[in-house]
């Protein structure tokens, strides 16, 4: 199965709704998707596990994905991050 | 995914009022609001505690054709959920076994992500193992 991976600095801390719009963004994807920051690693299709990585502005966060269609699911919740993590917001 | 499949809808059962609709503002803004999260807290005068009444409307409310997951907020809750359920025999409802606010915000963000009744009843109680530090 395909596999694909980004890497993201967050602008923004990564607080409960873009944690929602993640983990309903992950789910609409058959892939198996993470999301890993720093030491912390959660399944993104769970919103707990996202919020549970306490990610904070400035910090490296990674989305991988396996399965049928890992680049669209990478390229979705990078999206998201970006959008709803703002430099500042 | 389809766009026109219904959601599970989620009640959450209180025995305040306040802390029914709060969570349920919580859990409907996380998700993004595209499914039903129903209060239904405190008595029907009231008071602190739970009402099959309230309770009973709710899950009507909750109900566009792909069940509703009911969350309790204290054991004592489940006693008047289960007498509510009695009187609606065929209601395709499940009586979830999780913590409050966690299970009501994981359970509506799954059933906007279109999950089957099963699948969101599984995403709350599973909230039992999510770790906050």
């Amino acid at each position: 199965m395909p596999a694909s991976s980004k890497t993201i600095t967050l602008g923004g801390d990564l607080h409960a709704r873009p944690a929602g719009a993640l983990a309903v963004a992950a789910a609409g994807f058959a892939a198996a998707v993470s999301v890993t920051a720093g030491t912390k690693s959660a399944n993104a299709k769970s919103v707990l596990g996202v919020m549970g990585l306490g990610a904070t502005a400035g910090q490296q966060v990674t989305v991988a994905a396996d399965g049928p269609d890992a680049a669209a699911a990478v390229a979705a919740l990078i999206a998201i991050l970006a959008d709803a993590t703002p430099v500042g917001g | 995914m389809s766009q026109v499949r219904a959601r599970v809808g989620i009640v959450l059962v209180s025995h305040s009022a306040r802390l029914a609709e709060g969570t349920a503002d919580l859990a409907g803004q996380v998700s993004g609001g595209t499914v039903r999260v129903l209060a239904a807290g405190g008595t029907d005068d009231g008071e602190l505690g739970t009402s099959a009444e309230k309770i009973g409307a709710a899950v009507a409310s909750a109900e566009t054709g792909a069940g509703v997951l009911v969350l309790p907020d204290l054991g004592s809750a489940v006693l008047t959920v289960r007498a509510m359920l009695e009187d609606l025999p065929g209601a395709r409802v499940v009586l979830a076994d999780a913590p409050f606010v966690e299970g009501a915000v994981a359970a509506t963000v799954t059933a906007v992500g279109g999950a089957d009744l099963k699948a969101v009843a599984q995403a709350a109680e599973e909230a039992w193992h999510a770790r906050k530090l």
